[in-house]
């Protein structure tokens, strides 16, 4: 299974704001890769980073580099991103949306509300992390 | 990109987590809610960057 973690779940399993929920997933689809994968867009690493002193950056990049590539923005079709904005997502919002579609994941997590209220106009799950640990724990 | 190496991951997943937990938190008093709506800021900011780059 496939996910995309929005930046809050990284800012949030990092300890930088603590949330033991999104820490336990982060693990878990470690412990599970790759029956559990993630990818990430540049984006959501450029939103992660400005959390994050140079040091802990130069330590996510590693981190996340060993387990996938970062997409480049760029990637994602325009086109895409204009549907999730004509659903009702800021701009910023539908592009990660977009992101989502075009890599094929079966779930976007995220504890941003915003998602969550679009969840039933999406073609892939929208799970906080403690819903998508319940998942993650099943199998 | 190379096989994805789980146990490197860790070992950078466990550092990173150790120089966060001795800073100051840099959303101390803050309740998730605020610290979302700041994260969704930030998105927003870079965002706007990016479209006025490629404009």
């Amino acid at each position: 299974m496939l996910f995309v973690l929005d930046s809050n779940e990284y800012i949030f399993a990092f300890g930088v704001y603590k949330k033991a929920s999104c820490e336990i997933l982060l693990d878990a689809i470690l412990d599970a890769y790759p029956e559990y994968s993630i990818r990430i867009p540049r984006m959501i690493v450029e939103e992660v980073g400005r959390h994050l002193t140079s040091e802990e950056y130069r330590e996510f990049i590693e981190f996340i580099t060993s387990l996938t590539n970062i997409d480049e923005d760029i990637f994602v079709p325009f086109e895409l991103g204009a549907k999730y904005e004509a659903i009702g997502l800021k701009t910023a919002d539908a592009f990660i949306a977009a992101y989502v579609e075009w890599t094929g994941a079966d779930a976007l997590v995220t504890e941003n509300r915003h998602f969550l209220r679009y969840r039933s106009d999406l073609p892939f799950k929208v799970l906080t992390a403690e819903n998508c640990l319940k998942i993650v724990r099943r199998s | 990109m190379e096989r994805p190496n789980v146990k490197k991951a860790k070992l950078h997943l466990a550092r990173l987590r150790q120089l966060v937990s001795k800073k100051k938190p840099p959303f101390s008093g803050m309740r998730e809610e605020e610290v979302i709506t700041a994260v969704r800021k930030t998105r927003e900011e870079i965002w706007d960057k990016k479209l006025a780059l490629r404009s």
